[in-house]
C-alpha cells in the first residue's frame, strides 16, 4: 500500500488535503499523462499507477486506459520497464479472475468484455507475440501471462490469430526452451490451452520440436517422480496427439514411442515409496499418451503400427509389469488395464502376448483368469470390472484363436485339470446372483462368437450340470430358462445380447432355442406388452429381435416353429406395424447412441451398464434383414395359398407333388420307347419291301427256266428222231440237265427261304400288332393304315 | 530405425500441382489419381542412404490453396529443404513461383535447399511450360530443377534424393550449423555429441560411399 501510496504521490505531486480525488478522477489524469507526456519516465511512472490501480479500479482503467496502453506498447517498445507495466495492466484488467480488492463485483464478465475489445483489432495481439522475442524478464514474463489470459477467455480467436500471425506459434516454441523456468513452466501451460482442439497448431507446434524439447523437460524434472511440470509436458503432448494422426504418425516416425520407456519404470520398492498423488496424475496421463496412439478411432494402419512399436519397445511387458504389481492404486490400475486392451486390440502378436503373461500367485494362474476373476467378483470396484470386460473384449477382438481358447475351457472332453479356466469363471458369473456379473460375463462370452461360426457350434456341445442328480442340460437351454426365471432387468438384457449374438447365422442354435419350454412364449409376451416401465422398452425391443433372429435363421426343423409359423406368430399376436416398432425402440434409446460411439463400454454407474457395442452393431446389421424378411413372408402367404394351408393340407400338396413328378417321369420314359419301335418298325418294313422284290425277280426267273426246260426237252425229244444225236448237244444238254437239276434244286430252295421269310414276316406282323395294341394303350393314336397295307402286302406276296 | 543425420522438408506449390502424390509416391511407392484437398499441412517419412549414411527424411507436405497460406509459413523457419511444385500442363502454377519463392526466402533460413520440381512429367502431349523454362528459371535463382511425374514415379526418388545430398553436400562444407534444430537437421541419437565441424571423411562431392560405417 505504502508502494502504491508513492507511486501516487510522484505522478500526481503530492496529497491535496481536503479534496481526495476519486479512482475515476486519478485514473483519468494518468492516462492523459501517459498519452501526453513527452518525457518517458513521466509516461513510465504513469504507467506504473495505472498498473497498481488496475486491480481495484478495474474497469476505469480497462476503459479510460485500454487505448492509451495500447498507444505504448507500439511507441515506446525499445522500454523494456514501461512495457513490462503496460502488458501487466492489461493482464490485469483482462484476466477472468475477479481481485480481493475489486471494488465493482457485480460485472463479472469484465475480463472476457475487455479481452473482445483487446483483440478486435488482431495486431494487438501479434503485438504482443512480438514481445514475445524480447528476453528482458520484464517483458517476456508478463507478455506471456497476458497471452494465457487472453486465451483463456477467447481460446478459438486467438487460436485463430497466433496461426495467422507470422511465426506466431513459433515464437512460443522458442521460449519453451528459456532457462527461466517460471516462464518455461507458464509456457507449456499456455501452449496447452493453444493446442487444445485445433489440429493446425498442433501441427505446428509438432513440427518445432516439440516432443523432443518436452522428453528433455520430462527428463530434467525425473521422469514420472517429477512434479507437476511433468504432467504439464505430458498433457501438451496429448494434446497434440489427440485426434492427430499426422502427429501420431510423426510421433511414430520420430521413435518418440521408445521414449517413454523409462516413464514405466516401477521400482521394486513402490509398495514401501508408495504412490504420491502426483505420481499418480503422471502415470495416469502417460497411460492416456499410450491409448491415445492406439485409440480405435485412429485409422487402422495407424493403430496397428503402433501397437507393434509399443510391443518391441517393450511397453507391452512394462504395462502388463503394472497390472500383476502389488499395491498399485485401483485407480491406475483400471486404467492400465484399459490401456493394455487398446495395445492389444485386434493385433495377433500382442494378443498372443497377453495370452502368455501369468500373475505371480499361487499357484501361478494366467493374467486373464485373474482378470476375470476380479470381473465376476462383486467386490471390485465398479470401474475395474468394467475395463477388465473391455481388455477381454480387446483380447477377442479378430482373435479366433484367442476365441477358440476360451470356448475350449468349457468342452467336456478337456474339463480335466482343477485349475480354475476363463470358461468356468464365465460360466459362474453368468448365473450367479450378481446381476452384474450376469451382465458382464454374457458380454464376455458373446464376443467368443462374433464372427466365429465354429465356435457357436462348439458352444453349443456345452453341457452344465444344473443339479446333483438331475439330468445335464445344454448352456443355450440354461441361458434361455434364465432369461425367463431372473427378475433382474440387467441380467436378461445381458442374456438376451449373449442369445442374439450366439444365434445369428447359427440354425443349430436356433433350433436348440426353439425348443427350450417357454422361451418362445416368454419373447412373444414381452414383444407383444403394451405397457411397460423404466427401460422395459428396451427389453421389449431386444425380446422383438431375437424373435426376428429366430425366423431369420430358421431351417424349419422344429416342427410348429417353421420360418412360416413364426412370421405368422408375430403377425397375428403382434402385428407386423408393432412389431417394428418394437425393434425400432432399440436404436431410438439413449443408450444404444451411447454404447454404438465406441467399443469401450463407458458407464459411470452399475445401472447404466444396457447395451453394448457389438451388439449394436449385430442390431444394426440385422434389424433390416429382419424387417425384409419378415415383409416378404407376408407377402407370399398374401398372394399364395400354399403357405397359409394347414400341416396336413400341406403334406398332401406334396404328396400330389411327387406323384406328379412320377408321372411325368414315365411318360418320358415311354415316348422314348415308342419312337424306338417306331424306328424298328420303319426298318423291318424297308427289309420286308426288300425281300418281296427279290421274290418276284426270283418268280420270274423260275418261270423262265420252266420254258427254257420245257423247250429243251421238246427238242431233245424230237432231236434224235431227226438225226442221230450229236454228241457235243448230247454233251451240251447234259449239260442243261445238269444245270437244269441245279437250278431245280435252287429253286426248292428258294421256295423253302420264301416260305421261312413269309413266316418270318408273319412274325413281326404279330409283334407290330402288339406294340401298335400297346400304344394305343398308351393313348397313342395311330393309324390303322399302316396295318392294311401291310395285310395287302402280305397277300401279295402269297 | 537408428539414423545418421535426419532432415526436415516441406513441400510447396499451387494447389493441384501434386505435392501430396510426390509425397504419396515417394514414401508408399503408389500412385492415387483422386486425392482429397490437403487441409493445412500431413506428414510422411521415409529413410534413405547417401555416403552408405542412413538418413531419415520427415517431410511436411502443405496445403497449396491460397487460405492455408500463413499456416504453412510457419514451416519454412524449421526446414532444411523444400520442394517447390509447378504443373507442367498449367502455366500460371509456373508463373506463380517467384511469388512462393519470396514467401520461402523471406520466412526460411537462409541455408534452405530448394529444389524446383515440374510435376506431371507424363502429360507431354498437354505441356504448357517447357522444360528449357523450368531449367532456365532455377538457373536464374539458384536452385536444382527435375522434372518428375508422380504417377510414373519418373525422378520421384530423385528429387528427394538429390535434395539430401544437396543438403548432406552443405553438411560436409560446415555451410550447416547442425546444432541448431531450428535448421531442420538433427543428428541421429547414436551419432551425437562427435565433433559437428568435423565432416565424415568422405569430404567433397559425396560420391562413392565411405567404408566408415
Amino acid at each position: 500500500m505504502e508502494y502504491f501510496k508513492s507511486g501516487l504521490k510522484s505522478v500526481l505531486g503530492g496529497p491535496q488535503p481536503g479534496a481526495q480525488p476519486t479512482g475515476a478522477e486519478t485514473i483519468e489524469k494518468l492516462v492523459d499523462r501517459v498519452t501526453s507526456s513527452t518525457l518517458l519516465e513521466d509516461r513510465r511512472d504513469a504507467c506504473r499507477a495505472l498498473k497498481s490501480l488496475s486491480k481495484k479500479y478495474r474497469l476505469e482503467v480497462g476503459t479510460q486506459g485500454m487505448d492509451a496502453l495500447k498507444q505504448t506498447l507500439e511507441v515506446d517498445r525499445a522500454n523494456c520497464e514501461i512495457i513490462g507495466y503496460c502488458l501487466d495492466t492489461l493482464c490485469n484488467i483482462t484476466s477472468s479472475d475477479t481481485f480481493e480488492e475489486e471494488q465493482d463485483l457485480l460485472n463479472i464478465n469484465i475480463g472476457e468484455q475487455f479481452t473482445e475489445i483487446f483483440i478486435k483489432n488482431t495486431d494487438n495481439v501479434s503485438l504482443v507475440l512480438s514481445f514475445l522475442e524480447e528476453y528482458d524478464f520484464r517483458v517476456r514474463w508478463p507478455a506471456v501471462k497476458l497471452l494465457t489470459s487472453l486465451l483463456k477467455n477467447k481460446p478459438k480467436d486467438i487460436q485463430d490469430i497466433v496461426l495467422v500471425s507470422p511465426m506466431g506459434v513459433s515464437k512460443l516454441m522458442d521460449i519453451l526452451a528459456d532457462s527461466r523456468e517460471v516462464i518455461r513452466n507458464h509456457v507449456l501451460l499456455l501452449l496447452i490451452q493453444l493446442t487444445k482442439g485445433n489440429a493446425n497448431i498442433q501441427k505446428i507446434v509438432a513440427f518445432e520440436n516439440a516432443f523432443d524439447r518436452l522428453f528433455e523437460v520430462i527428463r530434467e524434472e525425473g521422469w514420472l517422480d517429477g512434479g507437476i511440470v511433468v504432467e504439464d509436458c505430458l498433457l501438451l503432448m496429448l494434446n497434440l496427439l489427440k485426434n492427430n494422426t499426422s502427429n501420431i504418425n510423426f510421433f511414430k516416425e520420430g521413435s518418440y514411442i521408445q521414449k517413454l520407456t523409462p516413464m514405466f519404470v516401477i521400482p521394486d520398492n513402490i509398495e514401501e515409496l508408495g504412490w504420491s498423488p502426483q505420481k499418480v496424475s503422471n502415470i495416469h496421463c502417460v497411460l492416456q499418451l499410450v491409448r491415445t496412439l492406439v485409440s480405435p478411432n485412429n485409422p487402422v494402419q495407424i493403430t496397428s503400427v503402433c501397437q507393434k512399436n509399443l510391443r518391441n519397445a517393450n511397453l507391452l511387458e512394462a504395462l502388463c509389469n503394472i497390472l500383476m504389481a502389488n499395491g498399485v492404486p485401483a485407480d491406475i490400475l483400471t486404467e492400465t488395464i484399459n490401456t493394455v486392451g487398446e495395445v492389444i486390440r485386434g493385433n495377433l502378436n500382442n494378443q498372443e502376448y497377453f495370452c502368455t503373461v501369468m500373475a505371480p500367485s499361487n499357484p501361478p494362474r494366467p493374467a486373464i483368469v485373474v482378470l476375470l476373476m476380479s470381473m465376476v467378483n462383486e467386490k471390485q470396484p465398479f470401474s475395474l470390472r468394467c475395463a477388465v470386460l473391455y481388455c477381454f473384449q480387446s483380447f477377442l477382438f479378430k482373435n479366433e484363436i484367442g476365441q477358440q481358447q476360451v470356448v475350449q475351457t468349457l468342452l467336456p472332453s478337456t474339463n480335466n485339470n482343477t485349475a480354475l479356466t476363463t470358461g468356468q469363471l464365465l460360466c459362474g458369473g453368468l448365473f450367479s446372483s450378481d446381476s452384474l456379473s450376469n451382465w458382464f460375463s454374457a458380454v464376455a462370452l458373446s464376443h467368443t462368437l462374433i464372427e466365429n461360426p465354429a465356435q457357436k457350434e462348439q458352444l453349443l456341445r456345452v453341457l452344465l450340470a444344473t443339479n446333483l442328480g438331475s439330468q445335464p442340460v445344454s448352456l443355450l437351454h440354461q441361458c434361455a430358462t434364465f432369461m425367463q426365471q431372473t427378475n433382474k432387468l440387467q441380467s436378461k438384457i445381458g442374456l438376451l445380447m449373449l442369445l442374439a449374438t450366439w444365434m445369428s447365422h447359427c440354425t443349430q442354435a436356433v433350433a436348440i432355442f426353439l425348443n427350450v419350454p417357454g422361451a418362445m412364449a416368454f419373447l412373444t409376451a414381452q414383444t407383444s406388452a403394451t405397457e411397460y416401465d423404466n427401460n422395459e422398452e428396451l427389453l421389449q425391443g431386444l425380446c422383438a429381435f431375437l424373435m426376428g433372429i429366430c425366423v431369420v435363421f430358421n431351417d424349419n426343423t422344429v416342427a410348429n416353429y417353421s420360418k412360416e409359423n413364426l412370421s405368422q406368430l408375430i403377425e397375428k399376436r403382434v402385428g407386423l406395424e408393432m412389431y417394428i416398432s418394437k425393434l425400432s425402440e432399440i436404436s431410438r434409446h439413449e443408450v444404444y447412441g451411447r454404447a454404438s460411439k465406441q467399443p469401450q463400454t463407458k458407464a459411470k454407474y452399475p445401472n447404466d451398464l444396457i447395451l453394448e457395442f457389438e451388439y449394436c452393431k449385430l442390431f444394426k446389421a440385422l434389424e433390416s434383414v429382419i424387417v425384409k424378411t419378415l415383409g416378404a413372408q407376408k407377402q407370399l402367404s398374401n398372394d399364395m395359398t400354399e403357405l397359409s394351408l394347414s400341416e396336413q393340407e400341406n403334406g398332401l400338396l406334396l404328396q400330389y407333388k411327387d406323384v406328379i413328378r412320377d408321372q411325368d417321369r414315365r411318360l418320358q420314359d415311354l415316348n422314348k420307347d415308342l419312337m424306338r419301335i417306331t424306328q424298328e418298325r420303319d426298318n423291318l418294313q424297308v427289309q420286308n419291301e426288300d425281300l418281296r422284290q427279290s421274290n418276284l425277280q426270283l418268280q420270274d426267273e423260275n418261270t423262265l427256266l420252266k420254258a427254257q426246260l420245257s423247250a429243251g426237252t421238246v427238242n431233245s425229244e424230237t432231236l434224235p428222231n431227226t438225226e442221230l444225236p450229236d454228241p457235243d448237244l448230247l454233251l451240251k444238254l447234259k449239260q442243261l440237265e445238269k444245270e437244269v437239276s441245279e437250278k431245280d434244286s435252287e429253286l426248292e430252295q428258294l421256295h423253302k427261304d420264301q416260305d421261312d421269310l413269309l413266316e418270318l414276316l408273319t412274325d413281326q406282323d404279330v409283334k407290330l400288332t402288339t406294340f401298335k395294341n400297346r400304344l394305343r394303350d398308351l393313348g397313342e393314336n395311330i393309324e390303322d393304315e399302316d396295318s392294311d397295307n401291310n395285310s395287302i402286302d402280305e397277300t401279295d406276296v402269297k | 530405425m537408428s539414423y545418421a543425420y535426419l532432415f526436415k522438408y516441406i513441400i510447396i506449390g499451387d494447389t493441384g500441382v501434386g505435392k501430396s502424390c510426390l509425397l504419396l509416391q515417394f514414401t508408399d511407392k503408389r500412385f492415387q489419381p483422386v486425392h482429397d484437398l490437403t487441409i493445412g499441412v500431413e506428414f510422411g517419412a521415409r529413410m534413405i542412404t547417401i555416403d552408405g549414411k542412413q538418413i531419415k527424411l520427415q517431410i511436411w507436405d502443405t496445403a497449396g490453396q491460397e487460405a492455408f497460406r500463413s499456416i504453412t509459413r510457419s514451416y519454412y523457419r524449421g526446414a532444411a529443404g523444400a520442394l517447390l511444385v509447378y504443373d507442367i500442363t498449367r502455366r500460371e502454377t509456373f508463373n506463380h513461383l517467384t511469388t512462393w519463392l519470396e514467401d520461402a526466402r523471406q520466412h526460411s533460413n537462409s541455408n534452405m535447399v530448394i529444389m524446383l520440381i515440374g510435376n506431371k512429367s507424363d502429360l507431354e502431349s498437354r505441356r504448357e511450360v517447357k522444360k528449357e523454362e523450368g531449367e532456365a528459371f532455377a538457373r536464374e535463382h539458384g536452385l536444382v530443377f527435375m522434372e518428375t511425374s508422380a504417377k510414373t514415379a519418373a525422378n520421384v526418388e530423385e528429387a528427394f534424393i538429390n535434395t539430401a545430398r544437396e543438403i548432406y553436400e552443405k553438411i560436409q562444407e560446415g555451410v550447416f550449423d547442425i546444432n541448431n534444430e531450428a535448421n531442420g537437421i538433427k543428428i541421429g541419437p547414436q551419432h551425437s555429441p562427435t565433433n559437428p565441424s568435423l565432416p565424415g571423411a568422405g569430404g567433397q562431392g559425396g560420391s562413392q560411399g565411405g567404408g566408415c560405417c
